[in-house]
């Protein structure tokens, strides 16, 4: 069991009463979620890994200089979001209009409110022992709330850099208010090429009819990273999800969405190719509390020697959700005798009503095309290019905007040359 | 141009070919016929360098070349063509995209600069008249839901944009309505050239009616039992395959 004496203390130093209640209440939960561990990381030995590497859950106190982190941001987007080791850096940060985007101790009263029914709200912190850490030890969660009808063409990059030692915590809170539409992407840079562990828990709340695109990019070299995103939606909300995994020592992602009104819109897509060792888990759910919803998930992922993946998709569909539409399918291409993918769907079904399926495949690639491409006089090497980026354009093409689109698929295209297939 | 001389090969240990030769010249129609089984597409298979053969005895030479240690891409670049008897379906790439990747590569094997996207596009519009293919069919994932004339008629199509001096035809014919047996077979006319030569593998003689040979040959167990000139054909479709066995 974890030592909860060092978790109390940092939280006895909080110095905001409503955040201290909420946080102390985090340790209740962990205890339920310490009990979840073996069975939800089966395949994946994080918490082994983490206190092995730092003995200690606690993130560092010193306080880093920011300026020199300016070169590090580097993006197409107008309006970019920087945090530092989970802290928020506004004056690095560009903030289009109609989005506020505050640390939660820095609200008014009237503003905190409002979160307080989100944060800590959302979260899996009951079942996964990373968001009750987080819950409890992160210093500062960062708040966006994005204003009724506010409708955002461009994509907002949220760029986190993790520079320390120790375990750092990232926490965002996101309320998009009613008829709003917003896209952001986020990322986390690693100052070092090894040896960082960043947990970063992020709960969202979609207020009816509002629209939310969210592109997570990961590509971490040997550093550890555990990510988790939580989702309620209300009546007629879309949201669209794109996880992008490339590298990391172990990288766990978790994506929960609950469906809690009529009529919402839920697409996870995800793409993983995975090289040099890396773990790459993700664990998803959908909740389906009412009728009508429909939600499509689709992972595709490349391993290749050496390399591990896990897939493990959860379907909820209760009493009162009669008329869903829910679909759920995993692929995997193993490039080797030494590439590893642990891949479960599941279904839960409660209402009688509803239209469901899962599934998930592992297999190779197709000597029969890569002998037909290199017959044109096509080298092996780009054969094999040409089908593994043909075989991740069913995920890539969901994106709707061409030039998000173009720019992952060449993101893709860059990280598959560095694949190595036996 | 073609040598091929007692070549043997197998797979997953099954002997298929037993110690078979042919030698194919600039400018020649070849036909090989022969019953099920009797090694025709191993034979276009193990010339184009599929890797699941192995090459166990004997030796193929093109232009002059020991091919045994050279893979399929560079065959391709060398100017060997296979045209498959069952062309493969590969969902996300379309056909456009795969000849251009396919022609730019060969071109830049030898030296020569990759054609642009206008240069391209030019030589496609040319070569799709050929064999009557809609560009639209071109810009769709490779094969993929064509029917089986499409995919004759790709085959082609892709031959004629690649310009090969071995173009092998496997079973080109199978699956061939009459229409699409002639725009294919037009197809292959049109290329044809001194410079060039086409080996036809079929076990009918429909398609040698459309498309003339100069020798035919049969194979049976592996091995080339006869030869002679498109006579041999109408023999054949007259008597069946039994007469070569009884007459050997």
């Amino acid at each position: 069991m974890i030592d909860t004496v060092d978790l109390r203390k940092s939280i006895s130093i909080e110095d905001d009463n409503i955040i201290k209640d909420i946080k102390s209440k985090s340790i209740d939960k962990l205890k339920l979620s310490y009990k979840k561990y073996k069975e939800e990381y089966k395949y994946t030995p994080l918490l082994r890994n983490i206190e092995k590497k730092f003995g200690s859950f606690n993130s560092s106190k010193n306080i880093k200089k920011v300026d020199s982190y300016k070169d590090l941001i580097s993006t197409n987007d107008k309006y970019y979001i920087v945090t530092l080791n989970g802290t928020f850096i506004e004056n690095l940060s560009k903030i289009p209009n109609g989005i506020d985007i505050k640390n939660l101790k820095d609200l008014s009263k009237n503003e905190q409110n409002i979160f307080i029914h989100s944060y800590s709200k959302i979260d899996d912190s009951i079942d996964d022992i990373f968001s009750s850490i987080n819950s409890i030890l992160h210093s500062n969660c960062l708040t966006f709330r994005i204003k009724k009808s506010t409708i955002l063409k461009e994509k907002i990059s949220i760029i986190n850099i993790v520079d320390s030692s120790k375990p750092t915590y990232f926490r965002k809170c996101f309320i998009i208010d009613k008829n709003s539409e917003v896209s952001f992407s986020e990322e986390f840079i690693n100052i070092t090429k090894d040896g960082n562990f960043s947990n970063s828990v992020n709960e969202i709340y979609m207020d009816e009819n509002a629209v939310l695109n969210y592109f997570s990019t990961q590509n971490i070299n040997k550093n550890y990273h555990y990510n988790s995103i939580n989702v309620f939606q209300k009546r007629n909300s879309t949201s669209n999800f794109h996880t992008y995994s490339f590298s990391g020592s172990i990288i766990r992602n978790n994506l929960n969405i609950k469906l809690l009104d009529k009529s919402c819109f839920a697409n996870m897509y995800g793409f993983y190719a995975i090289k040099n060792g890396s773990h790459i888990d993700n664990h998803t759910s959908v909740d389906h509390l009412d009728e009508n919803s429909i939600s499509n998930e689709h992972y595709k992922g490349i391993v290749d020697n050496g390399s591990n993946g896990v897939f493990n998709g959860k379907i909820f569909v209760r009493q009162k959700a009669q008329k869903t539409n829910a679909f759920q399918s995993n692929n995997n291409i193993l490039l080797s005798d030494n590439a590893k993918v642990n891949t479960k769907p599941q279904l839960e079904i409660w209402a009688d009503d509803v239209k469901c399926s899962h599934g998930c495949t592992v297999g190779q690639l197709d000597d029969d095309a890569l002998f037909y491409l290199m017959s044109r006089g096509i080298s092996r090497k780009d054969a094999i290019s040409l089908l593994l980026s043909a075989f991740s354009t069913d995920i890539t093409e969901k994106i709707e905007d061409k030039e998000i689109r173009e720019e992952y698929q060449l993101m893709i295209l860059k990280e598959l040359e560095g694949l190595n297939y036996e | 141009m073609l040598e091929i001389k007692n070549l043997h090969a197998s797979i997953d240990n099954t002997k298929i070919l037993n110690g078979l030769d042919l030698s194919v010249n600039a400018g020649e129609v070849h036909a090989i016929m022969g019953p099920n089984g009797s090694g025709k597409s191993t034979l276009a298979s193990v010339i184009a360098g599929r890797e699941d053969y192995d090459v166990t005895d004997g030796e193929i030479n093109f232009q002059g070349n020991e091919l045994s240690d050279i893979g399929p891409d560079e065959r391709a670049r060398e100017g060997i063509f296979l045209a498959f008897q069952y062309p493969v379906e590969i969902p996300g790439v379309s056909t456009t995209n795969f000849m251009k990747t396919a022609v730019n590569q060969i071109r830049e094997s030898k030296g020569e600069k990759p054609l642009d996207a206008v240069e391209f596009l030019k030589l496609m519009k040319e070569k799709m008249k050929l064999v009557n293919i809609k560009q639209e069919l071109l810009s769709r994932s490779i094969n993929e839901g064509f029917s089986g004339g499409e995919k004759k008629r790709n085959e082609i199509f892709q031959m004629a944009m690649l310009n090969p001096k071995l173009s092998i035809l496997d079973e080109t014919d199978s699956g061939l309505d009459i229409d699409a047996l002639k725009i294919v077979s037009k197809g292959v006319n049109a290329l044809k050239s001194k410079e060039n030569a086409t080996v036809v593998v079929t076990h009918y003689q429909r398609l040698l009616e459309y498309i003339v040979p100069d020798f035919v040959h049969v194979l049976m167990d592996g091995k080339i039992v006869k030869s002679g000139d498109k006579n041999l054909a109408l023999e054949l479709e007259e008597k069946g395959y039994d007469w070569i066995k009884v007459k050997n």
